[in-house]
């Protein structure tokens, strides 16, 4: 068990004058949970397999523990890795696969078979170890993939999308799982996925990645309640937050009908940067319908679609006040009351809830001092 | 059940009538086809057992009494068949030997280098095997006169694998290419040497490609004439050689050259054979990720 850090660590491919993974700093505290998510090309799997020593550091370091890896052979890590295709080697039998190494690690026989077994029973695979992996299905392959990692009691967890390959169902029970026995074993994870809802779920915490630039690391609750910026904001959460920019008259930026109050800090940070205009952001379920006899400021919304979950009911519309150009075409999502959600094609008035909204910089993107009355 | 045998019974549709029809089609091609490789086979077998006066009746005999005379022949005398059958296999076990093992060495690197100009770099290595072998032997036997190559196993050798190691490259690259790069990355997180990922996770899963290569750069070097006919000597004369000896000013002895013929073609045939499970997939590619 050790923890994990990345130094102002860089990597730039051949050939390409941009890093794949751009100064990313990263501090991992023993037996953490840390998940590291974004968009496709974003540098998530690079980063990982940097620390894998699979791929070079072409800038800063890398250490686990108080060693530094930087250049170190994969070998001599101390790290075990699960991949996304699980890369089980067809031509060894289960056992082989998950003692393969403490077999190269020359260890005894017997210490080898019995944190094989162990690791079985754990996983629930003792009736699979003679079976080769083709003969096996897709949860039994991840969870063999799974299991030699364990075996190898390493210092730190690699775990590269090792979900993506399982169907929907299976991938949420795994999802537990996965979490639950990290928690139990404490070994420090590194844990890649594109999946945010995944990252959310697993991690102690996260680290949002884009186009190779670390934008945020948090708790999971904390990055859906304070992005740092305007492609965290977008990224977390599902359905997405609503996020458009618009213009601040006096003090109140500008949704139609209806005003959103900007506190003085707010304004005196747009006022610094020297724009007239602001990026406005609120969660589906930070919204409210307002009756029409209600004389509450709202904007006036054409539903779309409605998704029903059961649970929830999701409200897809177009802003319905065409005056304002800023809002044409601009689509909204918003929760609403499961039980009587509105009929499509009708047209509700809604409202952004008082300190639900988030601010944003119309010029940087970066997040605006938060307002009065945020909560 | 009774369903199945109404239905069995039932006047064929079309559409069997014409899968019925196709597939008669296949069979009919493929027997011709057999036919076509056999026969000329058959026929050198057939020779082979048979006296100087049946091999060359005007009518081609199908029954004759046979006799073991051509082989009894070719074993006996001073320039018996021995040593020439020493040779090739000398010259060609070893030459695929070492097309093999440097082959799938250059074609894991091959296979695993990112570089570029890598496609090129493959490229020119399978077409030096594209080069006529008159346009090498010229140079080649300089060379090998002038480090007293010439009449010597190793020369041979090393003239077979002229055309046997790029083969051998461009093929195990292209089984190597197959196995997905997360195997060695596994291997080597779980601490191997680059050398062990090889060795213990690759090479295995490789075998069928292997044994491809083996068997097609042992044919290649076994069948040589070319080569053998300007490189070798006494000392180092393969079994074309042979062969091509009994093709005299006064005549040719058909017996005896049939039952080299025979002698050539048998062990090639019985190795493809035994190892035609691997063959198969080999040559079909796809099938070693084991998925």
């Amino acid at each position: 068990m050790a923890t994990v850090i990345y130094d102002e660590a860089t990597r730039v491919y051949p050939g390409s004058d941009r890093p794949a993974v751009d100064a990313l700093d990263l501090d991992i505290k023993d037996g953490e949970f840390l998940v590291l998510v974004g968009p496709s090309g974003c540098g998530k799997s690079t980063s990982l397999r940097m620390l894998a020593g699979l791929e070079r550091v072409d800038g800063g370091s890398i250490s686990i523990g108080d060693r530094d890896v930087t250049h170190l052979a994969p070998r001599d890590r101390d790290i075990a890795m699960v991949f996304q295709n699980y890369a089980l080697y067809p031509h060894m039998s289960v056992a082989d696969n998950m003692g393969f190494a403490l077999r190269v690690m020359k260890a005894p026989k017997e210490e080898r078979d019995r944190r094989v077994r162990e690791a079985a029973r754990l996983l629930d695979l003792e009736d699979y170890l003679d079976r080769k992996p083709k003969e096996l299905s897709g949860g039994q392959r991840q969870r063999v993939a799974m299991g030699r990692a364990i075996v190898r009691e390493p210092k730190v967890f690699l775990m590269d999308e090792p979900l993506s390959n399982l169907d929907a169902k299976l991938r949420v029970q795994t999802r537990t799982q996965v979490a639950a026995l990290q928690r139990r074993l404490g070994v420090t994870t590194v844990y890649v996925t594109h999946d945010q809802v995944e990252a959310m779920t697993m991690g102690d915490r996260v680290a949002v990645l884009k186009d190779g630039v670390l934008q945020q690391v948090d708790t999971p609750l904390r990055l859906y309640q304070h992005p740092a910026n305007v492609f965290v904001a977008g990224f977390i959460g599902s359905p997405a937050m609503n996020l458009a920019e618009y213009r601040v008259e006096g003090e109140e930026a500008v949704l139609g009908q209806m005003r959103v109050r900007l506190s003085r800090e707010t304004l005196k940070a747009i006022e610094d940067e020297g724009g007239d205009r602001v990026v406005l952001g609120f969660r589906p379920e930070a919204v409210g319908v307002v009756g029409d006899d209600d004389d509450q400021p709202a904007f006036p919304v054409t539903v779309t679609v409605v998704e029903e979950l059961g649970s929830d009911a999701f409200l897809y519309g177009q802003h319905a006040d065409t005056k304002d150009p800023a809002l044409a075409g601009q689509t909204v999502i918003a929760r609403v009351d499961p039980n009587a959600p509105p009929p499509k094609g009708a047209t509700v008035r809604l409202r952004i809830l008082p300190g639900k909204e988030r601010l944003f910089s119309a010029v940087t993107g970066l997040r605006l001092p938060a307002a009065e009355s945020s909560g | 059940m009774s369903t199945v045998t109404a239905a069995r019974k039932a006047p064929q549709s079309p559409l069997e009538a014409t899968s019925r029809r196709s597939r008669w089609l296949v069979v009919l091609l493929l027997a011709l086809a057999l036919l076509w490789t056999l026969v000329p086979l058959l026929w050198m077998l057939l020779s082979s057992f048979k006296n100087r006066t049946d091999v060359t009746a005007a009518t081609p005999q199908i029954l004759f009494a046979p006799t073991l005379d051509n082989y009894r022949n070719l074993f006996s005398g001073p320039n018996n068949l021995g040593p020439y059958i020493w040779h090739s296999v000398l010259a060609a076990g070893i030459s695929a030997l070492l097309a093999v093992c440097l082959g799938a060495l250059a074609g894991y690197g091959l296979a695993r280098t990112q570089m570029r100009g890598k496609r090129h770099l493959a490229f020119w290595i399978i077409s030096t095997r594209m080069a006529p072998i008159a346009a090498v032997v010229v140079p080649l036997f300089l060379i090998f006169r002038g480090l007293g190559l010439i009449d010597s196993i190793p020369g041979l050798v090393l003239a077979y694998l002229t055309f046997n190691l790029p083969f051998a490259i461009w093929l195990m690259s292209a089984f190597f290419a197959e196995v997905p790069a997360s195997l060695e990355e596994s291997a080597l997180v779980a601490g191997c040497t680059r050398w062990q990922a090889f060795w213990t996770v690759v090479l295995p899963l490789t075998k069928s490609g292997l044994v491809t290569t083996f068997i097609l750069c042992l044919v290649f070097a076994w069948n040589d004439y070319a080569f053998a006919v300007v490189f070798s000597g006494p000392n180092s004369q393969t079994l074309p050689i042979a062969a091509s000896q009994l093709v005299t000013q006064t005549g040719v002895d058909w017996g005896q050259l049939t039952a080299i013929g025979t002698i050539v073609v048998v062990p090639m045939m019985l190795a493809g054979l035994a190892v035609r499970r691997w063959l198969v997939t080999g040559l079909t590619l796809g099938a070693v990720t084991g998925e």
